[in-house]
């Protein structure tokens, strides 16, 4: 199998170049027990720019993006070699609760507490880092996410309400909205339409184009089609191995791996 | 329709006759307590439930009986159990799941499991031999030493037998219980709401104090369900309560409950003519107890929107 190669390709190249990167890991390699997960990943993601880590079910891809908080240390057989680097600092080196401020993770299932209101959901991330004070800058950053997340319209009148009763698509702008509160420099976001339908996934794709603007997207999916619309880069990983990486465009018209072709086109994946 | 789906659909003929089993026999127990509870109905009226008395005689118009102080004990009781049982069961379960380490997690809940099977008995040995003297000397003398002002301590400790007793020992046994059912729905909580709060950045106790939240309902089930167990548990609290009619609101006073009540006079009840359907009307109140417990249960579940 061919390994996407170093030369002439930014997202590989190991910091030679001044540029500081959103994310950037070196040799990562994951274990679950004996399962060796991602094999020798060396990966740069540049900022403000939505990234796309495409793939089949199954090879890893959920995993490495769940190494990038160190939301995978919840998993006590899940161990990491190699290092990762968020806006050049390892977040090794980081206490993990700044980690997680910094760069957020929106999931597959909806997942905003259910009997929480709509409101306190929200603003959760907020009050566990007392990142404001007063009652009333709670309200305004509220009311600021849920404008970012295009659900403002929707909930204004039933901010007390509890999160389940907003229907699957609109829990997932709510889990964004919660994201964004907490202003994080990363936003992680692992296959967030898989479960929604089509109107909910073009509302969450648009919500993507619109957030690019301030925060870095890493986007995990295994839909090629996803990944085309929504990213500027993509990598493609294939049983743990990242296999090609560079702009969607390029990519798309042009695979340079067999296995990046196939799996575009559909015959295998 | 299909051959498999008429199978599917007959089937409920053959669950019926379980759930009208199972209906038939509370429906019956219900009503055979009901019918011999009439004779004291018709010699005294509801007085039997608003009074403090107990007198036995051979001449039955002497007779007159009143539980009022074995249904306040219960209650009272088993209040305290829960009140004490709440804390514990909680703890307990928030430490096997999210902080025990792997190797103690098993044993921790095998050996809380065997104590929520053991014959009450045991814990009333126990409690009469080894709980009720520690509690005097360590707690019940100090808080009447220094606290007496306070009505809820003001009666004197003098054997120890007491609410305080039966409440504690009642919340030590229905603990593992509780803990049980609390622990089980915490540990089913699905893992994402646990990557969410940790992903927002909480702290381990942070996320504890979210997610226990999340598992109200169950809290609730799982003191329901003990608070059933307390009111009805029989022998080791008659060995630690003192057995005596006296309604008091002091923690450390003697009293009685309706089941020890029941055990205690069983034996010599059918020498007069009205104290076996005393007894049974005693019973009957547990069934309304029940009841009210349950009810006022819906009702806490129904505030959180459980059940519609």
């Amino acid at each position: 199998m061919m390994i996407a190669k170093e030369e002439n390709n930014i997202f590989l190249k190991q910091s030679n170049l001044k540029q500081n990167y959103a994310i950037s890991t070196e040799k990562l390699n994951i274990y679950y027990g004996d399962h060796h997960v991602i094999k020798d990943v060396s990966l740069n993601i540049p900022e403000k720019v939505v990234f796309a880590i495409m793939g089949p079910s199954g090879c890893g891809k959920s995993t490495m993006l769940r190494a990038f908080n160190r939301l995978l240390e919840l998993n006590e057989k899940a161990k990491v070699k190699g290092d990762i680097k968020v806006f050049g600092k390892s977040i090794y080196k980081m206490n993990p609760i700044k980690v997680r401020r910094i760069v957020g993770m929106v999931f597959q299932h909806p997942n905003p507490f259910p009997h929480m209101s709509i409101r306190d959901n929200v603003a959760l991330g907020l009050k566990l880092n007392k990142l404001v004070k007063s009652k009333k800058e709670i309200n305004e950053r509220v009311e600021w996410a849920l404008k970012k997340a295009a659900l403002w319209e929707e909930v204004k009148n039933k901010l007390d309400e509890p999160a389940s009763a907003l229907s699957g698509g609109q829990q997932q702008r709510l889990c964004i909205a919660r994201v964004v509160a907490m202003k994080p420099k990363v936003i992680l976001m692992d296959e967030p339409t898989s479960n929604l339908d089509p109107i909910s996934t073009k509302k969450i794709e648009e919500l993507i184009d619109e957030l690019k603007r301030e925060v870095t997207i890493v986007i995990v999916t295994h839909s090629p089609a996803q990944a085309a619309r929504v990213s500027d880069y993509v990598a493609f990983l294939y049983l743990g191995k990242l296999i090609e990486v560079g702009s969607t465009v390029d990519m798309f018209e042009n695979p340079k791996e067999k296995l990046t072709e196939e799996y575009l086109t559909g015959r295998m994946g | 329709m299909s051959k498999e789906e008429r199978y599917i659909d007959t089937f409920k003929y053959f669950l019926l006759p379980f759930c009208l089993f199972v209906f038939g026999l509370f429906a019956l127990m219900l009503a055979v307590y009901f019918s011999a509870s009439i004779p004291i109905f018709q010699h005294e009226g509801i007085k039997i439930y608003t009074t403090n008395i107990w007198r036995a005689s051979e001449n039955p118009n002497k007779e007159f009986y009143g539980v009022l102080a074995a249904i306040y004990g219960s209650v009272y009781t088993s209040v305290l159990a829960i009140l004490i049982a709440l804390p514990l069961s909680v703890s307990f379960a928030v430490f096997v799941i999210d902080y025990a380490p792997q190797k103690v997690k098993e044993p921790l809940i095998v050996a809380t499991d065997v104590m929520a099977g053991l014959p009450t008995i045991i814990y009333g040995i126990w409690g009469a031999f080894v709980l009720v003297p520690l509690l005097k000397k360590y707690v019940m003398d100090p808080l009447y030493a220094y606290l007496s002002f306070i009505p809820l301590f003001s009666f004197k400790p003098v054997t120890g037998y007491s609410y305080f007793s039966a409440g504690v020992l009642l919340g030590i046994m229905v603990t593992p219980f509780a803990s049980a059912i609390i622990r089980e729905a915490y540990r089913s909580l699905p893992f994402m709401y646990r990557e969410a709060i940790y992903s927002l950045g909480a702290t381990r106790y942070e996320a504890t104090k979210i997610l226990i939240k999340e598992i109200k309902p169950a809290i609730v089930a799982g003191l329901l369900l003990a608070f059933g167990r307390a009111i009805g548990e029989t022998v080791a609290v008659s060995l630690v309560i003192g057995n005596t009619f006296n309604i008091s609101p002091s923690l450390f006073a003697p009293g009685y409950t309706i089941s020890s009540l029941i055990a205690n006079q069983f034996g010599n009840a059918f020498i007069y003519k009205y104290m076996v359907s005393a007894l049974f009307a005693a019973g009957l109140s547990l069934f309304f107890i029940g009841l009210a417990v349950n009810i006022l249960g819906i009702l806490i579940l129904r505030r959180y929107g459980h059940v519609r």
